[in-house]
């Protein structure tokens, strides 16, 4: 069963791109990753789903209702965390966390106290004191008090710290196997290779590509630099996998897809003076897939 | 109901400043009325030989000064001005609130429908004016009993419940312009503004004797020397101010429930 239906939706800001004919499917139970680089469109369809904004064409059905006439129906279920929260300054945390528990007919003072613990928030403090990351605490509680069905959560893991990022991956992983389906938008690509079953990635406004995290970790890319102290042959590195190679000065760098030993061999043959393995950039991978479809 | 009580208790503070200035006030020229009572003879002469422009800038009405309620008149003009910045600012920051302070992420992701959000915030801010001006009454006609001399009670509530009718005017007003407006920095300073602006339209109008002005300007729409003569408001007025309050706040739902909330 899906419980996120978007069909063709598309959005612009007047003549500013939003999102283009956009598509996919979110299944009960699964853990989505919505990824791309900022502006490319993915809070516009969070926020399409959460009737803040209304689409110029295409709909979405989130619980199999119409996400934009059954919206306060389907906000009973659905718990959201923005990427930035903001909250009335003046309230305590315990007086917000209890205002935003209001809206929902059920007892979440038991489920409130838990969540504080968890994320070691104290809930005795005005919004106003907090810093950026424990507000983005009270965001989690708040999102999460009423144990709601579906979990969208928009980059959440800005400014907290990543003692802070595991208590709340592993919430968040505890909430799916309840039976939380979760729709996770990011532009950090390790998070969403550590917690998602399928992802979206989405650029410019489109999604582009549309697979499962097993199939995207056997793209698994890792940029290599190193740093030689005397030149080596331009096609020392020639092996199957490597791609996008560059040597300038003392400095190679290269992409690289593939068993990785097969690398740190050759590598360990050179003298060399410094190295660095990177995860390419989330722009990289998608430099490789425009490469594919050209 | 949650969210109106939620405004309600967020105004408390200001509902209870405001409504102690303007009865402060209002109280402060009664008591004045009630010291200077034996001399009123004397202050109408004064009165007289200011020029007649500036009578009518001030609104004063030498005829009527010697009765409390012509005197309360000429304060009230000020009080009433007072009361449509609180109802202006009022309407304007409690609408305006969730986009100011990028809350809407919050709120407007709750169970709850656009029309329900805004009817509970338009109830709150309601309910503030009244909770305002039963203060006021309660203060300004207890000092009422300190004045000897004969007055119309009938006349001084008449004039006093004309602060509600232009707030609720003024709320009107800021309702409109907060759903309207993208994202509004300062609600004073636009209050201020078009407050100020109104009032110096009323002043000039009554400078001018312009009955046109009358229409334009909610501060005349209850005009105080009408009331003391006539003991009654006056229909037509009553009647424009029920038409703008409608169209006002039906066209705020309308935009409010259609507007698209951007991200911050």
């Amino acid at each position: 069963m899906n419980v996120i239906e978007i069909k063709n939706l598309t959005k612009s800001y007047g003549k500013a791109r939003g999102i283009i004919d956009v598509s996919f499917n979110v299944e009960e139970g699964e853990i989505f990753g919505f990824i791309g680089p900022n502006g490319a469109g993915k809070s516009t369809t969070i926020r399409t789903l959460l009737a803040l904004i209304y689409p110029n064409s295409g709909s979405a059905t989130i619980f199999d209702k119409d996400c934009i006439k059954f919206a306060p129906e389907i906000a009973k279920e659905v718990g959201y965390l923005p990427s930035e929260v903001f909250y009335y300054d003046k309230m305590k945390v315990i007086d917000l966390l209890n205002y935003s528990a209001s809206f929902y007919k059920k007892d979440c003072s038991k489920r409130i106290k838990e969540l504080a613990e968890i994320m070691d928030l104290d809930l005795k403090k005005r919004i106003e004191d907090l810093s950026f990351g424990n507000k983005k605490k009270v965001g989690i509680v708040q999102c999460l008090l009423h144990e709601p069905k579906l979990i969208i959560l928009d980059e959440p893991t800005s400014g907290l710290d990543p003692l802070m990022q595991q208590k709340f991956f592993d919430l968040i992983l505890e909430e799916n196997k309840k039976g939380a389906t979760v729709l996770l938008s990011s532009h950090i690509l390790s998070e969403v290779q550590r917690l998602c079953n399928r992802v979206a990635i989405v650029k410019e406004g489109r999604i582009i590509k549309l697979e499962t995290m097993s199939n995207l970790t056997e793209n698994n890319y890792k940029k290599f630099k190193v740093e030689v102290k005397s030149q080596i042959n331009k096609d020392y590195f020639k092996v199957n996998g490597v791609s996008k190679f560059e040597i300038e000065d003392n400095i190679v760098s290269f992409l690289f897809k593939g068993n990785i030993n097969l690398i740190i061999k050759k590598i360990a043959d050179l003298e060399i003076s410094n190295v660095w393995v990177e995860e390419p950039s989330l722009e990289e991978i998608f430099m490789h897939y425009y490469e594919k479809e050209a | 109901m949650n969210i109106f009580l939620h405004e309600l208790k967020a105004y408390r503070k200001s509902i209870i400043i405001w409504s102690l200035s303007m009865a402060a006030l209002a109280a402060l020229f009664i008591s004045i009325f009630s010291a200077t009572a034996g001399d009123i003879e004397a202050f109408k002469n004064v009165l007289s030989s200011m020029p007649e422009v500036l009578r009518k800038a001030l609104s004063i009405y030498v005829d009527s000064i010697a009765t409390l309620q012509g005197f309360y008149s000429f304060v009230f003009v000020y009080v009433v001005l007072c009361g449509a910045i609180q109802a202006m600012n009022l309407g304007a920051s409690i609408v305006s609130k969730e986009i100011r302070e990028k809350t809407a992420d919050f709120l407007l992701t709750k169970p709850v429908n656009r029309e329900g959000i805004l009817t509970a915030k338009i109830l709150a801010a309601f309910f503030s004016l009244i909770i305002t001006n039963v203060i006021y009454l309660i203060i300004t006609v207890s000092m009422t009993l300190t004045v000897k001399s004969e007055f119309s009670m009938k006349i001084f509530l008449m004039i006093s419940a004309t602060l509600f009718f232009v707030q609720l005017i003024f709320m009107a007003i800021g309702i409109l312009v907060a759903v309207v407006a993208g994202k509004i920095k300062s609600v004073i300073s636009i209050s201020l503004s078009t407050v100020f602006g109104f009032f110096i339209i009323s002043s000039l109008g009554s400078v001018l004797g312009d009955e046109a002005v009358r229409y334009i300007s909610p501060f005349k729409y209850f005009d105080s020397a009408y009331i003391l003569k006539n003991a009654a408001y006056e229909t037509q007025f009553i009647v424009i101010e029920i038409i703008f309050i409608i169209i006002a706040i039906t066209l705020s739902y309308f935009i409010y429930k259609k507007k698209d909330i951007h991200s911050v």
